[in-house]
């Protein structure tokens, strides 16, 4: 960069235009996010109409502020009232969640204010400096790596957020059968569809996230209402928000793991920051020295996704700057926003109007530090939220639901989906599954069936030598062998090694935990 | 919490005011309509118009570029309202059913429209006759492109012989969509062994073929120009009648191999069956006058899109023909 460059970008940014576009950008965008059903596409799609007039900086500034902040503010409500704002921040819940209810709801906000800090940051740093080669990695993904890295992430469905492997299990394949319903894109044929239109795109994941996590939490609160006082009060909100340094030590490993598995799945089009959040969940715990502590109010599980799904929105910029491909739904309405300002994204953005796509990119770093101060000095005041009564708090967070799920398309039909999957939501729990590995399956099925059949077609005829032929499958295969047999071999292998060792934990932390 | 909720209350209101303040200021002046000959008393109220697909694709891009002309042109605000869902059908559906006086119009999508009731088990009673065709806005022209470094073929030619002996993927995106419907075409015009890959949406497309997973790339003009333009895109062929503004070089379909195979989009303006015709009148003369607009036409012309203008029967019958097509290869698509 010449510093004529550099000159124009800090005449750019250090507008009064531009500033007051960050902050409104920053603070709607938490707020955004933080409503369950509003969601960072929809707001960016709603506001690019006010960009039309404004300077570009200034109006494309705003629409990656919201993005990244609506990706933070989700977890705010995922954490505090087990009701994730965006599908993005539903692994937040699990830990998060677990974490209000033990009293330290300031410090799940603190962890997740940072980790976003730091995703959103390193992905933009990603997007300053190695976009033009990153953006050829996410042209080497196709059909069959989709495929692959689907099934990579139902690898931990047995052990997600469930005592029982089988009861998560059932749930994951619930999902998806679920994921299972709407037009197969293939051959058009609707399937489960019972002549409702609004099915032949598949139940809306939104209003069902809605339904599962949030619904489902107010009518288990309800029915306790009366009986000890209704669920186990955050005790102490004035806890600490900044972690301590030896915790921010133990999580600074999965905090750069998931910032790079968030800017990676960004910068594929065919998967966003839900699949980030998730995968980069499993990563952690997977690499954890506490996996027994997950989904019990752990750190790292806060950590991990919300890293991961800001690190999305850095990642999903690259391939839409350099070659126009949107690595996301929010910024496949971004290259709206763009192409109304004039801006056709390519390499021109970086040569001819270098001095607007460079102001914007350091405007998004900006943004994200902004976002950081804000949650951290807001978090306190968030964590009130918690103490709330339910008896305030129920009406509202329903009011919620029922308006998030009618907002997301505009469409009656997914209150009532947002509804019955409420009702599922509250019978499964009581039952004692979960309805996260449910998300996750119908999150998944329908990249990795698509991904698959769509490699078949691909193949043309030899399907075992294309998937052979390709570096990055090969490596995803391997990789998701290891995800299966891992705990099993380890296991034997540690019992072979040390017969003397009771019956050891068939989640395979045993070698970690040698002393058990 | 509270606090928090009333905020955003507020900056959703001020959201909404600021949007509607703007179309106050520019309905202040309401214009008094060329051929308002025979008096109505129309538009006096803000008009709807559903756009079936989600915010910030082509079709809504495309509408919010228009609606402050049209504006100016109605003198009432124009609130686009998008309806996603049910391949179109939630958006169309409703259109179809809303009320005949004008305020509920809607953005038609061929061939997109068409799928959603030929295919049988879809049993819908809708169908072409549900709607009154106003005016079409937008011609989206079809492409045929490779990957530049594919050095198999560097005309649309050598892509068709090659592909009468050896199996080439292409891309598509929905089972009946119009690149679906030229891959099925070619096969059967050329004898030609294509074989469409759905995608969900054009950048996975883009993504397929520029990354060398997929053979053919079957998109829109606006799509490729830029790869284009960056060398990474080849454009062999342009399926429409005349050759496109921004590939002057670029043969059609038709001049290079003689098939009569065209396929596009077109995104036009109706509203449900039954409406007054001095209404029709009126909205044509509005959306025509919005459409011309040297700005607009430019601004749509940087995204790769023809203006087109076609109103009333002429733009119905452009849509049965197009119906027709479809009709044709009912048993290809299994339906």
């Amino acid at each position: 960069m010449s510093p004529d460059i550099v000159s124009q970008i800090i005449h750019h940014l250090f507008s009064i235009q531009t500033m007051v576009a960050l902050v409104v950008g920053v603070v709607g965008g938490i707020l955004v996010g933080s409503l369950p059903g509003l969601s960072a596409t929809m707001a960016i799609a709603l506001l690019i109409p006010i960009t039309f007039g404004m300077d570009p900086v200034a109006g494309l500034t705003m629409l990656t502020a919201i993005y990244t902040a609506a990706m933070y503010g989700g977890s705010i409500s995922a954490i505090l009232i087990h009701t994730p704002g965006t599908p993005a921040s539903a692994a937040t819940s699990l830990d998060g969640y677990q974490m209000t209810l033990k009293g330290q709801g300031a410090k799940a906000i603190g962890i997740s204010t940072i980790s976003s800090m730091i995703g959103g940051m390193l992905s933009a740093l990603a997007l300053l400096f190695l976009a033009p080669p990153l953006s050829k990695v996410s042209l080497m993904f196709s059909a069959p790596e989709y495929f692959l890295i689907a099934i990579f992430g139902l690898t931990i469905i047995g052990s997600l957020a469930s005592k029982s492997m089988i009861k998560g299990l059932t749930a994951g394949v619930i999902g998806l059968l679920i994921g299972a319903i709407g037009v197969d894109i293939l051959t058009g044929y609707p399937r489960f569809t019972f002549g409702f239109p609004a099915l032949e795109t598949g139940v809306s994941l939104v209003p069902a996230m809605i339904g599962l996590f949030s619904l489902s939490q107010v009518m288990i609160q309800a029915e306790n209402r009366g009986k000890n006082q209704g669920k186990k009060k955050a005790l102490n909100i004035e806890g600490k928000v900044l972690p301590t340094w030896a915790e921010f030590k133990g999580i600074f490993a999965t905090i750069i793991r998931s910032s790079g598995i968030g800017t990676f799945v960004g910068m594929l089009p065919g998967a966003g920051a839900d699949i980030g959040s998730w995968v980069s969940y499993n990563e952690a715990k997977r690499f954890s020295k506490h996996k027994e502590k997950f989904g019990k109010g752990h750190i790292e599980g806060v950590a991990a996704p919300e890293a991961a799904n800001n690190a999305v929105s850095g990642g999903a910029l690259i391939p839409l700057l350099t070659l126009g491909i949107p690595g996301s739904a929010a910024t496949a309405v971004l290259l709206g926003g763009l192409m109304i300002q004039g801006l056709i994204p390519g390499r021109e953005l970086f040569t001819t109007h270098a001095d607007i796509t460079y102001s914007v990119i350091f405007g998004f770093i900006i943004a994200n530090i902004l976002m950081g101060i804000i949650g951290l000095l807001g978090a306190k005041y968030f964590v009130k939220v918690s103490v709330v009564s339910d008896a305030i708090l129920a009406p509202i967070i329903i009011t919620l639901c029922v308006v998030g799920s009618y907002a997301i398309n505009n469409n009656v039909f997914d209150i009532w989906v947002m509804i019955i999957f409420g009702f599922i939501g509250y019978f499964i729990r009581k039952t004692g599954f979960h309805p996260a590995p449910i998300i996750l399956g119908m999150v998944l099925g329908p990249i990795a069936e698509r991904g698959f059949r769509q490699s078949v077609l691909m193949a043309k005829g030899d399907l075992l030598g294309f998937y052979f032929s390709r570096p990055i499958t090969v490596v995803l295969m391997i990789l998701v062998l290891i995800a299966l047999f891992s705990p099993m071999i380890m296991n034997w292998w540690v019992k072979k090694g040390a017969g003397n060792f009771e019956e050891s934990k068939s989640d395979g932390d045993v070698a970690d935990n040698p002393a058990k | 919490m509270f606090q928090s909720i009333l905020a955003v209350l507020l900056f959703l209101t001020t959201l909404v005011g600021c949007s509607t303040q703007d179309t106050a200021t520019s309905s202040a002046n309401p214009s008094e309509g060329p051929g308002s000959s025979q008096k109505i008393d129309y538009p006096t109220k803000p008009i709807k118009l559903i756009v079936s697909y989600a915010a910030g694709g082509g079709t809504d891009t495309g509408a919010r570029m228009l609606t402050s002309y049209l504006e100016k042109e109605l003198g009432v605000p124009v609130v686009v309202e998008n309806k996603p869902g049910g391949s179109g059908w939630i958006g169309w559906g409703e259109l179809a059913k809303a009320k005949t006086d004008g305020y509920t119009i809607g953005y038609v999508n061929a061939p997109a429209i068409f799928a959603g009731y030929i295919k049988p088990d879809s049993n819908r009673k809708e169908n072409l006759e549900s709607f009154e065709f106003i005016i079409n806005h937008v011609v989206d022209v079809g492409v045929i492109a490779v990957r530049s470094d594919d050095n198999r073929f560097s005309t649309i030619n050598d892509l068709i012989e090659y592909a009468k002996t050896n199996e080439l993927t292409t891309s598509a995106s929905g089972v009946g969509t119009e690149n679906h419907l030229a891959a099925l075409q070619l096969n059967e015009k050329l004898g030609t062994k294509l074989t469409s890959v759905q995608f969900g949406g054009t950048a996975e497309s883009l993504t397929g073929v520029m990354g060398g997973h997929v053979d053919v790339l079957m998109a829109k003009v606006g799509e490729v120009m830029q790869a284009e333009k960056e060398g990474k895109l080849k454009i062999l062929a342009v399926a429409k009648g005349e050759r496109a503004a921004q590939f002057p070089d670029v043969p059609t379909i038709k001049e290079a191999v003689g098939a009569d195979v065209e396929f596009y989009s077109l995104r036009g303006i109706a509203g449900p069956k039954g409406m007054d015709p001095l209404i029709v009148e009126k909205l044509q003369t509005a959306f025509e006058n919005a459409m011309k607009n040297p700005e607009h036409v430019q601004k749509m012309s940087d995204l790769g899109l023809a203006i087109d203008g076609t109103k009333g029967e002429e733009y119905l019958q452009v849509l049965k023909d197009e119906e027709a097509i479809m009709l044709d290869f009912k048993d290809e698509l299994g339906w």
